[in-house]
């Protein structure tokens, strides 16, 4: 593939779909102010900034070239400024191939590639067919020291065959997909901001609606209202959320080949996600608190190399899993990460520590509600569940290594396992402040590289010759360096 | 037990950082010169002097409290920061030690380094030190206030251990 191809023309139609996406909220705020004064001329400004979009998307596409060539995948493209973005093929982390509504309807594709390291652009080329996609894919996975070689060109289909060969897959049922969805912890976040939301619409709630309501149901007021306010919350956000689940993670396959992670899922829109397994540089076990007593999590993998605009830097590999089949699961998906037993935990000493932890940010706030609200005290009823939760993380609260695994658990509300190797481990930090001083303590905090940025696990209040043990650990001579997936740059400008 | 990294960064890190804070530490004062500002602008339009549209209390209050810290980030915490702040390199890691109150120590394995380089900024410049910035795929650390020479030194030698490690594959 070293001649310079286009995408298809929809590219241009979904380009414009997302630029409205974009902006949307702004969108929303013209047409409010729009409609509240009758001149109109806010329509202009409309037509304009879709005409605008428009013509971005289909010059956009006119202009959009992309080729493979030399290890490298090039891109050139721009209206008025032109843009020349070439990665390299062993830079890239994670190859996306997403199928939106749109492309669906034009059995097409949109493949993401993303390169590790934050301020890197991440190549979109938005429509090419699905084949084409394939191809491209395999072109950017294939072993360039191999490709090197004119000779072995049987040998090199052979071995590509070798390695597209899925070796182990794993779907997620309708049952789990609809257990997933029930117990998702999503609804308290999307409640929150339906909360938010709602204080905005004040407009709605205005004097006559109340009244027209006093008048048309019994038993209506102030304190009803409320209730019906709060429960209304609580059940839109969690159908949104359960909806959420559904779409997102709906026929959900995990299939292994012999380099690569693959992942399918999604309903309206499909997506297709590759994960190298030298990419991997954390896997995380996180137990809801309502997955939790039935024991059930989630398994995710964080990997380097996602635009920064992206919330989620993990690649969910299981959306939902018994925790009793995780070493099989493992075994066959992660081998690498087999699971160390945790050894090492917080001393008793910390115990107190850990209990009174999650209450010091709420204790200031008690007076304030005991005298802003009626039955403010009852706010007094948080303490004791905040110190369950404290010990409840003490308890969680552990680390175990392994040759060069190092396994940790803490707890936040969900609990956390992760799996993380030595060589993958950016940065440790030890954490003293003056009171734990006193107590010979110390809290840990480890960093892997995810997304743009760093993840960080952190264990507080471990004991000090426990601590630089792992200290030590992480900072032990390597007999044998890895090879790097993100390589030295001596940066000696 | 660990021992604690054995070297200091150097000495005039207190100067350099005491005139950071000297001029940086202007906008503590910035709370009561507005208020000030307002005070006397709300009151412009009536007839007595303007002075006495201000609270003199409140405006003392914010300003030694702004005076306060001022003095404090710019004569005591930069003699802390100094006292506290030790770093060493050998063949496997960076390993620092940091903070006044909250005490941090951390190790960067040699070979998750992807680039090093030195800072120096004006006030930096005038002192002659320079500060090492190292950068891993995750994060970026700072050793500060070096002198120019050893920051040079530093990000040499980082830079061969780095490759040393890497090209032993």
């Amino acid at each position: 593939m070293s001649d310079f191809k286009k995408q298809h023309p929809i590219a241009g139609v979904s380009q414009v779909i997302d630029t409205v996406k974009q902006n949307f909220i702004t969108l929303v705020i013209l047409l409010f102010i729009g409609t509240s004064n009758s001149d109109g001329y806010f329509l202009y400004f409309l037509a304009a900034g879709l005409g605008i979009s428009l013509f971005g998307g289909i010059f956009g596409w006119w202009f959009f070239r992309y080729r493979v060539f030399e290890d490298e995948l090039q891109i050139h493209k721009g209206i008025f400024v032109k843009k020349k973005l070439y990665l390299s093929k062993d830079r890239i982390q994670v190859i996306d191939i997403t199928e939106g509504l749109l492309q669906r309807l034009f059995s097409l594709v949109k493949v993401e590639i993303k390169t590790a390291g934050g301020g890197t652009e991440t190549a979109t080329i938005r429509a090419i067919s699905r084949i084409e996609a394939e191809g491209l894919r395999k072109e950017l996975r294939s072993d360039t020291s191999k490709n090197e070689d004119p000779d072995s060109l049987q040998g090199i289909e052979n071995g590509e065959e070798a390695k597209d060969e899925i070796t182990a897959s794993w779907k997620l049922s309708k049952k789990d997909l609809v257990y997933a969805a029930f117990t998702s912890g999503n609804f308290g976040l999307i409640a929150s901001i339906l909360g938010a939301v709602s204080g905005q619409l004040s407009e709605l709630i205005n004097e006559e609606t109340i009244e027209y309501f006093y008048e048309m149901l019994p038993g209506f007021n102030d304190v009803t209202i409320y209730i019906v306010l709060i429960l209304g919350i609580i059940i839109v956000s969690w159908l949104l959320s359960f909806l959420g689940v559904i779409f997102s993670y709906y026929d959900f396959r995990l299939h292994r080949t012999k380099d690569e992670l693959i992942i399918t899922r999604g309903f309206i829109e499909r997506k297709h996600v590759t994960v190298p397994f030298d990419r991997i540089q954390a896997v995380r076990f996180v137990e809801g608190v309502i997955r939790q007593p039935f024991g059930y999590g989630m398994v995710y993998v964080e990997s380097a190399g996602f635009d920064e605009r992206q919330q989620g830097r993990s690649i969910v590999l299981a959306p939902f899993i018994e925790k009793n089949s995780l070493p099989d699961f493992f075994h066959e998906f992660l081998p690498d990460y087999s699971e160390p037993e945790f050894d090492t935990f917080p001393p008793k000493r910390s115990r107190l520590r850990y209990i009174r932890r999650p209450n010091y940010f709420f204790l200031p706030l008690i007076p304030l509600l005991w005298y802003l609200i009626s039955y403010g005290w009852m706010s007094l009823l948080l303490i004791p569940v905040l110190s369950m939760l404290g010990w409840l993380r003490f308890k969680d609260a552990g680390l175990g290594i392994d040759g060069d695994t190092l396994r940790m658990r803490f707890r936040t509300i969900s609990r956390t396992t992760a799996i993380l190797k030595r060589n993958r481990i950016q940065n440790g930090l030890l954490i003293e402040n003056p009171f734990q001083r006193r107590k010979d303590i110390k809290s840990l905090e480890v960093t892997v590289a995810s997304g743009s940025g760093g993840m960080n696990f952190k264990i507080v209040d471990l004991d000090n010759t426990e601590n630089y043990s792992i200290y030590k650990w992480i900072n032990k001579d390597e007999q044998q360096p890895e090879k790097e997936d993100v390589s030295f740059d001596p940066g000696l400008e | 037990m660990q021992q604690e990294p054995a070297k200091r960064i150097h000495k005039n890190a207190i100067k350099a950082w005491t005139l950071n804070a000297l001029l940086y530490g202007l906008l503590w004062f910035v709370p009561a010169g507005f208020y000030a500002v307002i005070a006397i602008g709300v009151h412009s339009d009536s007839p007595t002097p303007w002075y006495t549209g201000v609270d003199w209390v409140l405006f003392a209050a914010l300003f030694i409290i702004g005076l306060f810290i001022y003095l404090m980030f710019a004569f005591l915490f930069p003699k802390l920061r100094w006292q506290r702040w030790k770093y060493e390199v050998s063949d496997n890691g960076i390993d620092t030690l940091r903070g006044i109150i909250i005490r941090k120590r951390t190790i960067i394995p040699i070979n998750r380094v992807q680039h090093v380089d030195t800072r120096q900024g004006p006030v930096y410049r005038k002192f002659e030190l320079a500060s090492v910035a190292i950068s891993t795929a995750a994060t970026t650390h700072e050793i500060p206030a070096l002198d120019i020479q050893t920051a040079d030194e530093l990000r040499n030698t980082i830079s061969l251990l780095v490759k040393k490690v890497k090209s032993d594959v």
